[in-house]
């Protein structure tokens, strides 16, 4: 614990002078962390672990759009929390920036993705783990590009995706580039083997023949959701991360919340019956925190307008924290025991 | 003694066209229109209103009275949840007060009577709390267990107070419990300095000169909206919390069991604070507060039948918001934890020979 820190974040606000409504922020950033911009020296300069960015895009997506609205919201659910985890007993407040959102030009994909790969790279490059927020599926293209060419030739790269649908069109109506091809493009990344990547929660019939056969073609081993069902969630993810984070030199970690049941995440563009559940997804999370965490972490087609109540994006920030939370909690970074509120008598 | 003055609502069950069988409630229609919700005065479970007056309830000799606190401006977070007990009427029409699983009556067993909302007093959380324990206290002293329906979760600030009082003027040296089933620890001893909001529901109730910290205990609670003296409190008081991690593990029964056995321990009178966020917000996106990993609707009616084997003087539910509710799931899920509640505690005490 660093003891130059105030702490007064951790619990109720204080009455008086001090007095704050903690959902008032000011500004609307991923955990009220400061803004910077996407600049190597000023990300640097930041000292923090983690930079969040959003990536307003949703003009690769093969369903219903709405997903550019992801980053908001999730800004926003983020709000609703408090930096202190109990269950760890962590302190997230001084863990993040946020970058705002990559800016994005409107009908031209080609200039979006590059954007979104100079964004990523440029985080890298500053020694921070990318949390990148969509926007949709495609976008995990060009960042998952980036931390290949981040990690170069000679290293190896983990990949783990969650999600309901496969992925794998090498093309779909001539585009190469859109949601449905992410997994065919980062499959073809160098130094990225089918033995280090992961898909778990497959299911259902949004997922064309071709997908397979190029799954096959490539010896991508996935694990569809009936095999979860059949084995546990926690076997299951024991094996993949095993997959994914043993002799790799930098992992990426992709989250399609509709690898949620239906009823758990109304609000992704999506939907898909069968998935997980919101207790199945907090072992992936701890699973994810054990392994080590990822090197860039995505988060791609929530939608907000069909969410019920906000339930969705608050559960990929629940997801998201976890994991920090937990993570810090290996790593020793846990708050005194003696620490208690100015004027606690109780 | 006069005989007691309840029976059901004409119109409410039996229909315009007057069924007069007394127990024509529990059937199917017969004589009316068929559309067996059609309410005239809209009431929890067709209930008789009754005015919360101590008198009035005695004389109906109802056992069970529902009471609604249409209170949100205690949240520290959205408001909405003035609308909940409203919300719980109406979904309260779309069922029949004949539980076929306990194979019992629960209107005509408890006599139930709906004393209406509580009045409020807006920008004022203290006279309004005063309103609620007032009435509460009320319909406690008329002799009926109270089903409360909130509002927001500074609800059971006053709600406890009522049972504290009530208790101290029966029974001066007996003991109360209070339990807390919440997603969050609420112990904020205060917030920005006001200490009656609702996230400090058990630190109020343990200022009550009758209850004691070894009759307190909290399940549910989960992520990442419990700051850190919400957590020293239940720490610092020694009183048990049974995280949602836990009830995951161990089923939501035997937890159940574990804090209804420690809040009747030694104690005459149990106050139960049930927030509605501690369930999924896949069931339950109804509330102001929604959150994921939470109790099912599945494990939420085990609790509600395993609750009822015990008993507890008010059973509060707090924090429904309908305007955030999705086809009703979440009002009609309210309305059975109650309903479940109700029928798994009218067949305990038949089975045991006994009335409410």
């Amino acid at each position: 614990m660093n003891p130059a820190k105030a702490f007064t974040h951790l619990f109720s606000p204080l009455g008086d002078e001090d007095a704050d409504n903690y959902r008032s922020p000011g500004q609307i950033s991923f955990l009220r962390a400061p803004f910077v911009k996407i600049e190597e020296e000023a990300l640097r300069a930041a000292g923090r672990p983690y930079a969040f960015l959003g990536v307003p895009y949703d003009e690769g997506n093969v369903g219903k759009p709405g997903s550019e609205d992801g980053a908001r919201d999730f800004r926003l659910s983020s709000l609703d929390y408090f930096p202190y985890w109990f269950e760890f007993n962590v302190d997230l407040n001084e863990a993040a920036i946020d970058c705002g959102d990559v800016s994005m030009p409107r009908v031209n994909p080609d200039l979006a993705h590059r954007k979104i790969y100079e964004a990523v790279r440029t985080v890298l490059k500053a020694g921070l783990t990318p949390i990148l927020c969509g926007g949709d599926r495609s976008i995990s293209i060009p960042a998952a590009r980036a931390l290949s060419d981040h990690l170069g030739e000679s290293a190896k790269m983990g990949y783990m995706h969650l999600g309901a649908h496969l992925d794998m069109s090498d093309s779909w109506a001539g585009e190469r580039n859109l949601t449905a091809c992410a997994l065919a493009r980062i499959t073809e990344l160098p130094n990225l083997s089918a033995e280090n990547t992961a898909h778990i929660g497959a299911r259902n019939s949004f997922n064309p023949k071709d997908h397979f056969d190029l799954a096959k073609e490539r010896g991508l081993k996935f694990v569809p959701m009936f095999e979860v069902l059949e084995r546990g969630i926690d076997t299951v993810l024991t094996e993949q991360t095993e997959r994914v984070w043993s002799n790799t030199d930098g992992q990426y970690l992709s989250f399609n919340f509709n690898v949620m049941d239906s009823s758990a995440a109304p609000g992704v563009t999506a939907t898909e019956p069968g998935g997980l559940d919101s207790r199945e997804i907090m072992r992936v999370a701890s699973h994810i925190a054990k392994a080590g965490g990822p090197t860039v972490y995505d988060i791609t087609e929530l939608c907000p307008i069909y969410d019920i109540s906000n339930a969705t994006s608050r559960m990929a920030v629940a997801v998201i924290l976890r994991i920090l939370a937990e993570i810090a909690a290996i790593n020793g970074d846990q708050v005194a025991d003696d620490l208690r509120r100015p004027g606690w008598n109780h | 003694m006069p005989e007691p003055t309840w029976r059901p609502v004409p119109h409410q069950h039996q229909g315009p066209h007057g069924e007069t069988a007394a127990d024509a409630h529990i059937y199917s229609p017969q004589k009316h229109n068929g559309v067996f919700k059609a309410a005239g005065l809209r009431t929890f479970m067709g209930a008789p209103y009754c005015p919360p007056d101590r008198h009035e309830i005695r004389a109906t000799g109802a056992k069970i009275a529902f009471l609604g606190a249409p209170w949100d401006q205690g949240t520290i977070v959205r408001t909405g949840t003035s609308s909940g007990p409203e919300g719980v009427r109406e979904a309260s029409t779309q069922y029949f007060p004949y539980m076929f699983e306990y194979d019992v009556d629960i209107l005509s067993f408890f006599k139930v009577v709906d004393c209406g909302d509580i009045p409020m007093v807006p920008g004022n959380n203290a006279r309004s709390q005063d309103y609620m324990c007032d009435y509460v206290h009320e319909c406690l002293a008329g002799g009926a267990r109270v089903i409360l329906v909130g509002g927001d979760h500074s609800v059971p600030i006053p709600g406890a107070r009522a049972l504290s009082r009530h208790l101290a003027e029966t029974k001066p040296e007996a003991a109360m419990g209070y339990l807390h089933i919440d997603c969050h620890l609420d112990a904020a001893v205060d917030w920005g300095g006001i200490e009656i909001t609702n996230a400090s529901g058990p630190p109020e109730a343990l200022k009550l000169p009758n209850c004691a910290a070894r009759n307190m205990a909290h399940m549910g609670s989960r992520n990442g909206l419990n700051p850190k003296d919400w957590m020293d409190f239940w720490i610092d008081n020694d009183i048990p919390i049974i995280a949602m991690s836990e009830v995951v593990e161990k089923g939501i029964v035997p937890c159940t069991e574990r804090i209804m056995e420690r809040a009747w321990e030694g104690s005459e009178a149990v106050y139960v604070s049930w927030d509605t966020d501690s369930l999924d917000c896949s069931c339950m996106p109804g509330t102001s507060c929604p959150e994921c990993y939470g109790i099912t609707a599945r494990e939420a009616i085990q609790l509600a039948r395993t609750m009822g084997r015990y008993g507890a003087d008010v059973l509060e539910i707090a924090e429904l918001s309908p305007i955030f509710d999705a086809s009703q799931m979440s009002m009609k899920l309210a309305c059975q934890m109650i309903y479940h509640y109700l029928g798994s505690r009218a067949a305990t005490l038949r089975d045991k020979g006994q009335t409410p």
